[in-house]
């Protein structure tokens, strides 16, 4: 790196002490209140993010708990139909746009700085601002729900239910305006994590260096950048037919009912992979810290992300096949919906050739991931099933589908997602989790899961639909379902403990060193919890994997200014260094940005004139955001 | 930033500032939380019939349940899109047409020819009126009488409220209730000669 004579303060001839001191001079949060309010370190934004989803998976748990009192027996009377749609279509919509999409693109904000080795995300404003907009929306869905105003219309709310005639009342709205809060947030962080990933990495950590955690992340962000415009449209199309009168949805106005569930499953199908890929990325960054040998088949992992993210959005139709389409449209979707088979098998090859060729040390991560390959393998093969036509229409809306999307979803999703806490905990808070209570857990969610939703395969074979909120005593379903409800109570259980080691080790586990878990990629360089600037200095990459047991010696670069944010940006292929870059310094403005915003959005469920009455004050905020600071910013 | 520095006030203003922001979505929301009856209790229902009528059968006084009940009929979403359904499915529209009329009068001249109070149009649809307007009593239930009620006074109002029903699916010749229809299509109707209380009250 060029070295500079005079001019501002640079990293260049300090020892490590001095140097550390002036960056955490330079890149500390402010103390109080207002300073964590303007708080823009991707670590900070992102453990809230991580925090805020987990408490709504705890209350979407609650809500399934619910439901399974009130199915555990026949013409149970626990709970009003009216309130028991209600509480589905929470659970649902609490699931996928409160919980699993947040916390892993929250993951992504968390770890993918750490990894690329640079010292702060992409637009860390943004990010900020894409928190308040994802808390705000959170609450605005659990509001409606205490009120009793959540809407009934199930998670993907077809039209016309969720129309105008259909749906009376502001619980439709409420849900489609908390669709665009957290798609605008998705959307946002997806933004900053290309970015970072493209132009903030590491000097020498070409694209074939990038750990795969990294390359997944990339492919979910650009998933959620080409999906999430889909339902933002459907979302805003919706309040737009049921506030001001449009005819989208309104076939005998040339409308067309249809139009919404192309628009909501072009962006609900990739949405699972939304889910499932920054999963494939955690498996493959924790297997080989615990098999002590390198990943196999890297390159046909990162390609088998690749082709997944591509495949995702050509399978949206088999969600439709009972809709009545035509038949060659429906082959055509009958085979993009096995062909996805073949990349996901790829990387369960991967993963398990790893593991055979390694070996193995049995810890709570590793356990947790085996279960996923177990629990994620059968969800495969009755996703693969669902894929024919003749058999999706046996059992289209019965429990058996309700039994796949959750052998999928937390199968492929929540068991790398606990077995990345417990992986990243270390990293994140500076102290371990417990191995005894994490292998309890284990057990526990492993047992209590496959209880709880295997015999709800048995019930949809059965011709038990979903969304039923009770059966009569007549039909053969009511032992399977008490079966059902009680072994829910063992998943719950399992999940409690979760939560309380957690809580546990949060506050007194015993402290982590940098890198308790001998692994290989950059983020167990740094301290336990990393600093506010990451790393003393950005380390130079030159192999795939930075440092491993033998070597633990890293090369660093130097040549970054100490008295202001510095990033390096490097080139998208080979990581050469370009440029330094000022990184935003911490700015009250996006929490009044997203504050602005949300006014604008509520208030627009009342009144389309709230669209241009509400600009105002977001043009406010945005003018605060973005006020020129008074000194060259690019004068590198 | 140096510039538009924002000053930062004390953090209990802001958790204050917090909490009002809380309680004013919560009280936007639960102002049209509109909570649904499905099967309304017999007391209530029976409650609901004891309207008292002036002698002239022009207005009232609405029975005291109904304020117990919020005024439901007239403010809550889900009442006045079930009354919607009931003008469809009880065939009003082939006498009023889509709130304008046709043979019968229209809701949206602003001319009521029994007045404009619940207690009337509930009377009307219950024991009907003379000259073509059938009684609905054995058709109905009451809360059903009571919804449509709702409904009707919705289409006449000339500004609308946040919880009126929208368009339906179908082909619409007008704006919807929650567009303030009448306030746009304000017109004299079919009939311009008003007698002062009906063509025979």
């Amino acid at each position: 790196m060029q070295e500079e004579q005079s001019g501002p303060p640079m990293d260049t001839d300090l020892d490590d002490r001095e140097l550390e001191s002036r960056l955490a001079k330079t890149w500390s949060t402010r103390p109080g209140f207002w300073g964590k309010i303007a708080c823009v370190d991707h670590k900070v934004v992102a453990r809230r993010y991580i925090f805020t989803a987990f408490v709504f998976l705890m209350l979407g748990g609650l809500l399934s708990l619910a439901m399974r009192l009130q199915l555990s027996q026949p013409e149970a009377r626990f709970i009003s139909p009216d309130r028991y749609n209600q509480i589905f279509t929470m659970h649902g919509t609490n699931m996928m746009f409160l919980f699993a999409v947040p916390v892993m693109e929250a993951m992504a904000a968390y770890l993918v700085p750490l990894m690329v080795g640079t010292r702060n995300i992409a637009f860390p404003r943004l990010n900020a601002f894409s928190y308040w907009i994802f808390l705000i929306g959170g609450l605005l869905l659990w509001l409606a729900f205490a009120l009793d105003a959540a809407p009934d219309v199930g998670w993907f709310a077809y039209v016309p239910l969720s129309g105008p005639q259909y749906s009376p009342g502001k619980r439709t709205d409420l849900w489609a305006q908390m669709i665009t809060f957290t798609e605008l947030s998705a959307l946002a962080v997806a933004v900053e994590v290309v970015v970072t990933v493209f132009k903030q990495r590491a000097p020498g950590m070409s694209l074939d260096r990038i750990p795969v955690l990294v390359w997944a992340m990339l492919v979910m962000s650009f998933l959620v950048i080409l999906a999430m415009p889909a339902i933002m449209f459907g979302s805003s199309t919706l309040i737009l037919d049921r506030l001001v009168g449009t005819q989208f949805y309104n076939p005998a106005e040339g409308g067309d009912a249809l139009l919404w569930q192309h628009l909501f499953w072009f962006f609900g199908h990739p949405e699972v992979y939304i889910v499932f890929l920054p999963a494939v990325g955690m498996v493959s960054t924790i297997l080989p810290a615990f098999v002590g040998r390198p990943l196999y088949g890297y390159m046909l992992l990162v390609m088998a992300l690749i082709t997944t993210g591509i495949l995702s959005f050509g399978l949206w139709v088999h969600h439709m096949f009972t809709v009545g389409l035509p038949r060659l449209g429906e082959s055509f979707f009958t085979a993009s919906s096995m062909a996805i088979a073949v990349p996901a098998g790829i990387q369960i090859f991967c993963w398990l050739a790893t593991l055979w060729a390694g070996k193995p040390v049995y810890k709570t991560p590793l356990l947790f991931i085996l279960g996923f390959i177990f629990t994620f393998v059968m969800g495969g093969m009755t996703g693969v099933m669902v894929a024919s036509v003749p058999f999706d229409t046996q059992v289209h809306d019965t429990y058996f589908v309700v039994a796949h999307f959750h052998y999928v979803l937390i199968g492929g999703a929540v068991f790398p997602l606990i077995a990345a806490i417990y992986y990243w905990f270390p990293k994140m808070t500076g102290r371990m989790m417990s191995e005894r209570l994490g292998r309890w857990s284990f057990w526990l969610i492993f047992i209590g899961f496959h209880l709880t939703f295997f015999p709800m395969h048995i019930l949809g074979l059965w011709g038990m639909p979903r969304r039923v909120y009770t059966y009569q005593p007549e039909l053969p379903w009511a032992s399977l379902n008490l079966f059902v409800s009680l072994s829910s109570l063992i998943l719950a259980s399992g999940f409690l403990i979760f939560f309380i080691d957690a809580i546990k080790s949060w506050r007194s586990g015993p402290p982590a060193g940098a890198n308790p878990w001998n692994a290989s990629t950059l983020e167990w360089a740094t301290s336990s919890p990393p600093p506010p600037y990451n790393f003393r200095r950005i380390p130079v990459v030159s192999a795939r994997d930075p440092f491993s047991p033998g070597n633990d010696e890293l090369t660093v670069a130097t040549g970054l200014r100490t008295d202001r944010r510095e990033v390096l940006v490097t080139t998208i292929v080979e990581a050469l260094p370009e440029a330094r870059e000022s990184s935003a310094t911490d700015s009250v403005w996006p929490f009044w940005a997203a504050i602005a915003t949300s006014i604008m959005l509520i208030w627009s469920i009342f009144s389309p004139w709230a669209v241009v009455w509400g600009s105002i004050p977001i043009a406010v905020a945005l003018i605060g955001w973005f006020w020129p600071k008074g000194e060259a910013e690019d004068e590198s | 930033m140096a510039a538009l520095s924002f000053r930062h006030g004390p953090a209990w203003l802001f958790k204050i500032g917090a909490l009002f922001a809380a309680l004013g979505m919560a009280a936007a929301i639960g102002w049209v939380r509109q909570p649904r009856e499905y099967r309304v209790d017999p007391p209530i229902s029976a409650a609901l019939e004891q309207i008292r009528l002036m002698p002239n059968t022009i207005s009232g006084a609405p029975p005291e349940v109904y304020f117990a009940l919020n005024q439901t009929y007239e403010t809550g979403g889900f009442d006045l899109s079930q009354g919607k359904r009931f003008y469809t499915w009880f065939g009003c529209a082939s006498c009023h047409g889509d709130g304008r009329g046709g043979s019968g009068p229209s809701f949206m001249d602003g001319w009521w020819l029994y007045g404009p109070s619940m207690v009337s149009i509930v009377s009307s649809i219950r024991d009907g009126r003379p000259h073509g307007m059938p009684a609905f009593k054995n058709k109905m239930t009451i809360d059903e009488i009571w919804q449509l009620s709702g409904y009707i006074k919705s289409i006449g109002a000339y500004k609308a409220s946040v919880s009126a029903p929208s368009r339906n699916d179908d082909r619409n010749t007008r704006p919807a209730e929650n567009r303030a229809p009448a306030a746009t299509l304000f017109e004299e109707g079919p009939n311009p000669v008003h007698p002062d209380q009906g063509p025979s009250p």
